[in-house]
């Protein structure tokens, strides 16, 4: 007989059990591919404040997070919802308003600090960002690196390669992430938190193996049988999860390969109403404090809006798709 | 001086596909360098391989995608990785020299191709803040490179706001000062108005080619370094069989060009 505890709750308690003020939080997917927007409806529903917040590859989970006030600390390489909006609108306005302490990322960097945290190791030795500002110009001040608890304490050292002395064969030694919940969105999971992501996995296993706490959100609960009989094929082991939730749409507006396609049109909706601090108000009324939880989001927009929107067999999204 | 055959935006796209090898591997990005890349794809290269840096190595899209994790990438892909996997592929690139070229974008150039995509002004406090570096500063440190830009003379400048990748840094041994390798870097930059390259041996901008329509004098005067304009030919206009190609398979619903 396996291990097989029943790790399900609602999004709220997992979302308040697991996600506090201050916390250092990391969303999964890539950019505009099954990112667990649902959750950050949810933390600023729940009016949760001073977050670190990091992803590789954000778009308008983080965005909203940020307009939301929920975050005083970004670590991040890029963040746009790409092809609708080409840099996230209150993002860009917190950091020229001066609003929000940040620092930058290469995009392909951030997954290698996430894999040493998944691996256990303090640090990974890299050659990116080298002879660049972002090796040169810290957006975080050195003595808040060293001073603050949810970050490592510097935000990378250099040296001279050990295996290879006095050829001038620098390496820059990346801190591991120090991560106290990730979030990530699956197409299945059985209620112990087997999981298993279809299409890109992106920086999903290391990020839940990396960080202290995980919810494991997904499209559907299923009968443990359907994971256990082609265990090759899942993403990650069920001792991995705190907290398995059901989020059907979980990713809406952004994509979930085998489920659903982006809905363009309503990133466009985002990306008008993104421009203005007023207009962004009334989004967040309408579409996060004015419903109770994702199931009343999902009923606002109606059944025939979310079935148009699920993936065709063979292409794997849908052609023709309504995008302009 | 002859006339352009097509719109500036169209000619860029077909002058950056003329960058592209038959068997190259190349990491593009979305918008105009996935739309140069699928018109090589569609005619002179065939035997393309396209990486994108959210993991999807060898993608075949036909609808024009709009992000780099787009479904519509994953279409028909070689593989579909972890991140960490492209890190890997990339970095190994550096010891095996196997993608010939990644396509980066920027709002900043300078001379030695160390190229801007963070922020305009103060960093801390800008001006103007963009998404910051994406993939661009892994595929500068580690492959040849060809940058887009527009052509405007505040955007060529002798001295970036911020280097999200670096090019040639100052010079023939600006890289390995730094601990890069200095045998790759940035080829060249295409612009709505003609293509820059760097002088073998002093790294410098100077113009290679200026498109029908315009004068190498011209595009001195949008651009706010000197470079040299002695080498610079006339590119040739794209055939009809290129814009037909361009415009009725690659991008028919003229989202990019």
């Amino acid at each position: 007989m396996s291990n097989e505890k029943n790790k399900v709750m609602t999004l709220h308690d997992a979302i308040a059990k697991y996600v506090h003020d201050g916390d250092h939080i990391v969303l999964g997917g890539f950019v505009t591919h099954r990112r667990p927007v649902a959750a950050a409806y949810e933390i600023i529903r729940q009016g949760i404040k001073d977050l670190v917040y990091e992803s590789a590859g954000g778009a308008m989970d983080g965005d909203l997070l940020i307009g939301a006030g929920c975050v005083k600390i970004l670590l991040e390489s890029y963040m746009a919802n790409s092809g609708y909006t080409q840099v996230c609108r209150r993002m860009r306005h917190a950091i020229e308003a001066g609003e929000l302490m940040f620092e930058d990322y290469s995009l392909d960097v951030q997954p290698i600090q996430y894999h040493a945290a998944a691996l256990g190791s303090p640090y990974i030795p890299i050659k990116n960002m080298l002879g660049s500002d972002l090796e040169d110009k810290w957006g975080i001040p050195a003595e808040e690196w060293k001073k603050n608890p949810k970050l490592p304490n510097a935000k990378f050292l250099t040296e001279d390669n050990p295996f290879n002395p006095g050829v001038g064969d620098k390496l820059l030694l990346l801190p591991a992430a120090p991560l106290d919940c990730a979030i990530i969105h699956a197409q299945y999971a059985a209620p112990d938190g087997t999981c298993r992501i279809e299409g890109l996995t992106a920086i999903d296993a290391d990020i839940a193996m990396g960080a202290t706490n995980c919810i494991v959100m997904c499209e559907q609960i299923v009968h443990p049988d359907f994971l256990r009989e082609a265990p090759w094929a899942n993403t990650l082991p069920g001792l991995v999860a705190d907290a398995v939730v059901e989020v059907p749409y979980g990713c809406h507006p952004l994509q979930c390969a085998n489920f659903y396609d982006y809905d363009g049109m309503f990133m466009r909706m985002y990306d008008e109403i993104s421009k203005d601090e007023e207009k962004f108000k009334e989004f967040l009324d309408e579409y996060v404090y004015g419903v109770k939880d994702h199931m009343e989001y999902l009923d606002k927009l109606g059944a025939s809006r979310l079935l148009t929107l699920r993936t065709k067999a063979g292409w794997g999204y849908v052609p023709g798709l309504k995008r302009k | 001086m002859s006339e352009l055959k097509c719109t500036k935006k169209q000619m860029m796209a077909v002058v950056m596909a003329r960058q592209i090898k038959d068997g190259d591997v190349v990491i593009v990005g979305t918008g105009l360098p996935l739309v140069a890349a699928s018109l090589a794809k569609n005619s002179t290269a065939p035997n393309i391989a396209l990486l994108f840096e959210s993991g999807i190595f060898d993608g075949g899209p036909v609808e024009v995608p709009t992000s780099v994790s787009d479904l519509r990438i994953c279409y028909r892909a070689s593989a579909l990785t972890p991140q960490y996997r492209y890190f890997g592929f990339q970095a190994n690139a550096w010891k095996k020299n196997d993608i010939n070229l990644g396509f980066l974008g920027g709002a900043q150039i300078d001379p030695y191709g160390n190229l801007n995509s963070t922020s305009i002004g103060d960093y801390w406090h800008p001006k103007t803040r963009f998404t910051g570096s994406g993939g661009a500063n892994g595929i500068a440190t580690n492959c040849s490179t060809v940058i887009m830009m527009n052509h405007q003379k505040r955007r060529f400048c002798d001295s970036v706001d911020y280097v999200t990748s670096p090019g040639w840094i100052d010079g023939p041994d600006g890289r390995a000062k730094k601990g890069l390798r200095n045998d790759r870097g940035p080829i060249a930059v295409v612009t709505e108005m003609c293509v820059i390259r760097f002088d073998e041996n002093t790294k410098r901008a100077y113009l290679a080619e200026y498109f029908p329509g315009t004068t190498p004098e011209e595009v001195q005067a949008e651009t706010g370094f000197e470079m040299d304009l002695s080498r610079a030919v006339e590119s040739e206009n794209p055939t009809d069989e290129i814009m037909d190609i361009l415009l009725n398979k690659v991008d028919p619903q003229r989202l990019m060009v």
